[in-house]
């Protein structure tokens, strides 16, 4: 009987709330942490433009650059705009491994609030042409044979790159070096030139070169094949039981929002990723979509940090938090 | 050694430079297995700077009577320049700007007040026609 | 195809109306994107991008092509008249450039510039349509040695820019590094010297440093005086308001100098055009006949690196052209910009988009001309610039420090910097220490470090890889020269006054 009332209560409460919940009336600055051209700007500015193609937003969205820290100024920025409820940030990975590192990058998405996750950027293990390795197993094989001797270039200790390696590395024995370069450039120079044997390269970063026949690729990082590479195994495929470790983008929002504009925005994302617009720029970027709403993003953040803690601290790497 | 030569105390204040870089590289690792570490570089440009400003310490020449008073101009311009930011912090760029420009025009220069306020106003203005109007650049 | 079909091609592309327009656009856009300090061409580019999507695309690339080597030739202006550097690569132009401003011979200098800038431009774009695709795989064989290398050569360039005291310049380059070496460490994730604040982590951006030291120091260093009728001589006569013959014969070598080496270091992916002059103007230094003047105002030191940051945009499009590679942060835009519309950047580009490449490299040729006919006439009017009374030019100064850095970052801590640094250069010009040096230990300094980490993983800790290899050892062997010179000039000095003693 009182579980009864209660319902009906609550029932009656939901159904005396104002029909028409939170709109912007501003332009939403959309907050990203790499300057003009990088790789967050060209997302953000996508999503704009998308957004006001397929009419989902009654306003404009104005990219704001706030670059530095790898993330930590711009997560600063949207921690400082509580309560703020025109501003968006689009974060990636390095916004998650960022504080767990460095001691001055205070935010973490925790204390932000989380909105959606959009993509998943799978990856492709991939050495030079003429390279003795048809697949990863022969890689493998040749680096327990010489322990230390062969060469990966990627990003910084921190990055997808190297995170790949030293789940592969644990799982199997084998241990080759990391040779960080900050350029994507500089990496498939490296590659190209013959002075690393191995890389971890993005699918759109490699095409041309695997379509030159400058490159092979060796197995995919990613759950499924992509449809750019049919003929490529992913690491479960190809024998290797290692989690598949995506470099993730999503939204966020200032902390101390209203949890009706969380789930405005979180409809708003969602709608989007239902779209021809999506489906065509994940197609032509060769991303995968990794929908995920509020709930299930505070989760896998959680999750996320966690494994990569336990990941950095086996790789040697200081860990703050 | 010359006491109170400019060399003597740059060459010191260089020094002291140096000994810190050394203290702080200590904090990191100099080698690791994979190669040099964070600590690797630091230590021994901070061991050189040490070295180097030491010998300057001990090789300076006579000091020169510093022009003080030109010397106390451009601190004080500095010191304006400083509290400006705080202003354009506070205030935004207009009037930060505009409180610079003043300052300049009629402090160092010793402009009348009337002459200093309008050149003020049409730099402010002129700025604010050109970067944020005809560029898209925003200001401060 | 071969290059005379391929340029003819290339012709009929880039003489159509439509394109001929957008050219011209793309290199005013440049110059007067230039000539802002702090506003670069990646920042324009990007805010363009979506306004080509709804252009063809030769016309878009032709346009963002002509932003990225017009602003070259536009930041010399500021460099000159105000001693703020436009643009990072103009910073060397600012060493010699203003002072020669200051004598004035302000229109000699901006004129040479433009005339040094269409010089080695045109070869740049010369060398790209001859010998893109084979320099390409030799640049492929260039890497963290040979690197390490190439900055040691930069380093050493030191010894040739210390003026008076070795030791102040060298103590100057050390601080250079120091603040280099600000920021996240980018193998380990550790943070050094950062006194924990998260704006550091990332370093500290080259432009803060040289505006503050450059233009601010000088301000301050010129608020000495309690009144100046004229902040600079204005260039007065024909004779001032242009380059004479006199300068041309003089920057003869110079132009050579900077477009090949400009154009060289372009080539690598990483080498930056800040690099690329710095060790130009090194090379003008220790062949000149008046090296001992460099510093005062010698047009040889502004023809050199205006040309080589010039050519250098050359260079960069090889990498990304023939390879698929972005050597900078501009090159990569435009490689973002080439993905966008369709293209696939990388080795079969050129074979699969003759027209394109054709036609880019056709644009080139004229815009170059186009920007000469443009800067040339322009050059008395910027000196006019001159004539503004001091209280008017410098808080304009001060505006446009303040405009550029904050349009880099949109960072008020940067700006604070800017303060800081602007006290450091001027308190570096009161005791007598040299600027450059300091520029150049923060712009090699990190590149260097990582080069010979790199190096040293590469080699599993041996420090032989460096010898080992031909280039980076030739390389080194240079560098090590160059830092004996004053050692054997002493050597000489005390001979010969040992042999006078003698005779006596």
């Amino acid at each position: 009987m009182k579980t009864l009332c209660i319902a009906v209560a609550a029932l009656g409460a939901v159904m005396a709330m104002p029909a028409s919940a939170y709109q912007p009336s501003r332009p939403v600055e959309a907050v990203v942490h790499t300057g003009p051209g990088g790789g967050s700007d060209l997302l953000a500015r996508a999503v704009a433009t998308m957004l006001e193609k397929e009419r989902l937003l009654p306003v404009r969205m104005q990219v704001v650059n706030k670059t530095g820290g790898g993330g930590a100024v711009a997560a600063a920025y949207l921690a400082e705009k509580a309560r703020d409820q025109n501003t968006i940030g689009f974060f990636t990975g390095v916004w998650l491994t960022g504080p767990l590192t460095s001691a001055e990058a205070k935010v973490t998405l925790r204390d932000l609030t989380p909105i959606a996750r959009l993509v998943l950027e799978p990856a492709l293990i991939a050495v030079k042409a003429d390279a003795p390795y048809k697949t990863l197993a022969d890689f493998i094989a040749a680096a327990k044979e010489r322990p230390g001797q062969l060469k990966q270039s990627g990003g910084s200790a921190t990055s997808r790159d190297n995170v790949v390696r030293q789940l592969l590395q644990k799982a199997t024995g084998a241990r080759w070096a990391y040779i960080s370069f900050p350029g994507g450039g500089e990496r498939i120079a490296a590659l190209l030139g013959g002075h690393v044997n191995m890389m971890v390269i993005e699918p759109a970063e490699a095409g041309e070169h695997i379509r030159a026949g400058n490159m092979r690729v060796l197995a995919q990082v990613s759950d499924r094949r992509l449809s750019g590479f049919p003929n490529v195994p992913t690491l479960k495929e190809a024998g290797f039981d290692v989690p598949a470790v995506p470099q993730v983008r999503g939204v966020v929002a200032p902390p101390g929002i209203p949890a009706e504009n969380v789930a405005y925005w979180e409809d708003v994302f969602r709608r989007l990723t239902r779209t021809e617009s999506w489906r065509r720029f994940l197609a032509d970027n060769q991303f995968e979509d990794g929908y995920q709403n509020a709930a299930e993003l505070a989760k896998f953040y959680d999750q996320f940090t966690d494994r990569m803690r336990t990941i950095l601290q086996e790789a040697g790497v200081k860990t703050v938090r | 050694m010359r006491w109170r030569s400019p060399d003597f105390w740059s060459g010191l204040a260089l020094a002291a430079l140096g000994g810190y870089i050394v203290v702080a590289a200590r904090g990191w690792d100099y080698l690791t297995p994979d190669g040099p570490g964070p600590g690797f570089f630091p230590t021994w440009f901070g061991v050189a700077i040490l070295g180097l400003s030491l010998a300057l310490v001990f090789t300076s020449g006579k000091g020169h009577l510093a022009d003080w008073r030109g010397a106390g101009r451009a601190f004080a311009m500095w010191a304006a320049f400083a509290a400006s930011l705080a202003l354009i912090k506070a205030a935004g760029f207009a009037v930060g700007f505009a409180a610079l420009t003043y300052f300049v025009v009629a402090v160092m220069y010793r402009r009348p007040a009337l002459v200093a306020l309008a050149t003020a106003v049409a730099i402010v203005g002129a700025f604010y026609l050109v970067f944020p109007l005809a560029l898209g650049v925003a200001l401060p | 195809m071969d290059i005379a079909a391929g340029l003819m091609n290339g012709f009929a592309v880039a003489l159509a109306p439509a394109n001929l327009l957008w050219c011209f656009v793309g290199v005013l856009l440049g110059t007067v994107v230039g000539i802002m300090p702090g506003l670069g061409p990646p920042a324009t580019i990007a805010m363009l991008l979506p306004l080509t999507a709804l252009m063809n695309p030769a016309g878009a690339i032709i346009m963002l092509a002509g932003i990225y080597y017009g602003a070259k030739y536009g930041g010399s202006t500021t460099s000159i008249l105000l001693n703020v550097p436009g643009e990072s690569a103009s910073v060397v132009t600012c060493i010699d450039g203003y002072q020669l401003a200051r004598k004035g011979r302000a229109g000699a200098a901006l004129g040479i510039a433009a005339i040094a800038s269409f010089v080695a431009g045109t070869f740049g774009v010369l060398a790209l349509m001859l010998v893109a695709p084979p320099l390409a795989r030799l640049a492929l064989a260039f890497s963290s040695p040979e690197y390490f290398a190439l900055m040691a050569l930069g380093l050493a360039m030191v010894v040739l820019l210390a003026g008076r005291s070795l030791v102040k310049a060298l103590l100057a380059m050390l601080v250079g590094l120091w603040f280099a070496g600000i920021g996240t460490d980018v193998f380990t994730s550790t943070s050094r010297f950062t006194f924990g604040r998260m704006e550091l982590l990332s370093g500290i951006d080259f432009v803060v440093v040289a505006i503050g030291v450059f233009a601010i120091g000088e301000v301050l260093a010129n608020m000495e005086a309690r009144e100046e009728p004229q902040a600079l001589p204005v260039p007065k006569g024909l004779r001032n308001l242009l380059p004479t013959m006199q300068d041309m014969r003089d920057c003869r070598f110079a132009f050579a100098n900077g477009s090949i080496i400009g154009f060289l270091i372009g080539v690598l992916p990483g080498g930056g055009s800040t690099i690329a002059s710095f060790i130009s103007y090194g090379v003008e230094k220790a062949f000149s006949r008046r090296r001992e003047q460099f510093g005062t105002g010698v047009i040889e030191g502004v023809a050199a690196p205006e040309g080589a940051n010039n050519s250098e945009t050359g260079g960069a499009l090889v990498p990304l052209l023939t390879l698929g590679i972005p050597g900078s942060s501009t090159t990569a835009i435009l490689l973002a910009a080439l993905v966008l519309w369709g293209f696939k950047p990388g080795p079969l580009f050129i074979s699969e988009n003759p027209s394109m490449f054709w036609g880019l490299v056709a644009s080139m040729y004229i815009g170059n001309v186009m920007l000469l006919v443009l800067n040339l006439p322009l050059v008395p009017l910027f000196a006019q610039v001159l004539r503004a009374p001091v209280f008017v030019l410098y808080p304009v100064i001060i505006g446009l420090s303040l405009v550029g850095v904050y349009s880099v970052s949109s960072s008020l801590f940067d700006l604070g910097l800017l303060a800081g640094f602007g006290l450091l250069g001027y308190v570096m010009r009161k005791l007598d220490y040299p600027s450059a040096p300091l520029i150049l230990g923060l712009v090699l300094g990190g590149a260097m470090e990582r080069a010979l980490r790199q190096s040293l993983m590469m080699s599993e800790g041996s420090l032989t890889i460096l010898v080992a290899r031909p280039i980076s050892a030739a390389m080194l062997a240079c560098a090590a020269l160059i830092l004996l010179i004053p050692f054997f000039a002493r050597l000489n000095t005390w001979r010969l006054r040992a042999m006078e003693e003698e005779n006596k």
